[in-house]
């Protein structure tokens, strides 16, 4: 008996492709008739604030946010034929977002301070917060702190971090960051683990 | 004694959070913390940290951008004519805030340039709206140009007005095809121009009701034209006679310039 959902073997490690909009493009091919733009757009509006909050933290920019969202309505809108009613709509249009945002970054070389971001996994994480007084200091960090150690993660930390607090499931994030399930598990490790470590050097 | 050993345990942490476990996992799961203070422990830093995640701040989308995206949904299909006065008021409110105004003065050809208006913003955003969804559709073009001559003619009786565009592209500006579109409340003809490796959108639209820079404006018998930068893009107004011009790109506002000149000097 396994505790962990499983993942259909579909969409199990299926491709190390970064194009995970193209691939989840593909694993939703339309069946019937185009919707039109302004019954699928009225689909997607209630993603607005949603989407809005993925931009704003991925790219630290409320400028950046709002052109990313804008752009994300576009293409979507765009691609709307590619999606398959009944399926995910959040996770299709997350993952847009998400290479709208890559595109971004490549395209005008944004303010990125990703490179030298990364915040290693600490040595000996296990021993860290394991007394009841460093988990009351972690519960008493306020917002601020919060979203400057999220911040500071990597830009494949955070991405984890947002989308699973959008409680996407491994299989929707693996597909949308175009890569395996594992790799999600291990990114959201460590994420979570450099979240921590930052959390605890502001606690003290 | 619980069915789980520490192993099991920690791949449950994640569906445990969720509240995704079965009731048997669930069971199960608890049975193994409570007799295992590693576990537990590690499971309460889990929580601790969910409890942490949960205070980060949460971005509300700005209304001006929540309204520019209603506007833009229904703007891609636009409805009869029954609204566009309501609609035309509605995207100055939206839009008129949250605009950059950055000015481009000059003169070039027959062209005179004037201060932007702040109606003038909801061109821009129209415009520069019109060029992302050329830059990011996959087909932009119905028709992909043979020259000037191939073009022009294929908006014969799809549009309600005849484009009017004598400028057949040079070296420089390589005319590459065009599509109807459309512009605010109605159809355009859109043309696309390579320079270099920007793509430049040219909108002619019907100029009526809307707030164009006027003809001889500023010198009677002169055109008058209007440059703004707006999102990295810089987008040329101009009216002729009856129809309205939008020249839209990211390549500089001088460039923009001149081609808007030789469109409005060509005979």
């Amino acid at each position: 008996m396994s505790p962990v959902k499983s993942v259909p073997a579909s969409r199990r490690d299926s491709s190390r492709s970064s194009t995970g909009e193209q691939r989840w493009f593909e694993a939703t091919m339309p069946h019937g008739a185009t919707p039109s733009t302004e019954g699928f757009g009225a689909e997607l509006l209630p993603y607005v604030d949603a989407l809005y909050n993925f931009a704003r933290h991925l790219s630290r920019d409320p400028h950046n946010a709002e052109d990313l969202v804008q752009e994300t309505f576009l293409r979507a809108l765009a691609a709307r034929a590619q999606f398959r009613p009944g399926s995910n709509l959040k996770a299709w249009v997350f993952c847009i977002l998400r290479n709208a945002h890559l595109d971004l970054v490549r395209r005008r070389t944004i303010q990125s301070t990703d490179a030298d971001a990364e915040l290693a996994a600490p040595d000996g994480e296990a021993e860290l917060l394991r007394g009841d007084i460093e988990i009351d200091r972690l519960r008493g960090i306020v917002s601020e702190q919060i979203e400057t150690a999220l911040d500071g993660l990597s830009a494949d930390g955070r991405e984890a971090i947002l989308l699973d607090l959008e409680e996407f499931n491994e299989a929707e994030m693996a597909e949308m960051l175009g890569c395996a399930t594992g790799t999600v598990k291990s990114r959201l490790a460590r994420a979570r683990a450099a979240l921590r470590k930052q959390l605890r050097e502001y606690a003290k | 004694m619980s069915a789980f050993d520490c192993e099991t345990a920690r791949r449950a942490f994640w569906g445990a959070r969720r509240k995704q476990l079965s009731p048997a996992e669930q069971r199960d799961f608890h049975a193994h913390l409570r007799g295992c203070a590693a576990c537990r422990a590690d499971y309460e830093q889990e929580r601790a940290l969910d409890e942490a995640l949960a205070r980060l701040r949460t971005y509300t989308a700005p209304e001006s951008l929540r309204q520019r995206l209603s506007l833009l949904v229904s703007a891609r299909q636009p409805t009869p004519a029954a609204t566009p006065r309501r609609r035309d008021k509605l995207r100055i409110a939206a839009w008129s805030s949250a605009l950059l105004l950055t000015l481009s003065l000059g003169t070039g050809g027959a062209l005179f340039w004037q201060h932007r208006t702040r109606a003038d913003d909801v061109l821009v955003t129209e415009a520069i709206n019109d060029h992302l969804r050329v830059l990011f559709a996959q087909n932009p073009l119905d028709v992909a140009s043979g020259g000037i001559h191939q073009v022009k003619p294929w908006f014969e009786g799809r549009l309600d007005f005849a484009p009017v565009l004598d400028f057949e592209g040079n070296d420089e500006f390589v005319l590459q095809g065009g599509a109807v579109a459309y512009f605010v409340d109605r159809k355009a003809a859109m043309f696309l121009f390579k320079h270099r490796l920007h793509v430049i959108t040219l909108l002619v639209f019907r100029a009526e009701r809307l707030p164009l820079p006027a003809p001889g404006a500023i010198k009677p018998a002169q055109l008058t034209a209007s440059t703004t930068a707006q999102r990295g893009f810089n987008v040329v107004l101009f009216r002729r006679q009856d129809l309205g011009y939008a020249l839209v790109s990211d390549v500089d506002a001088s460039e923009l310039e001149k081609l808007a000149g030789k469109i409005a000097n060509a005979r």
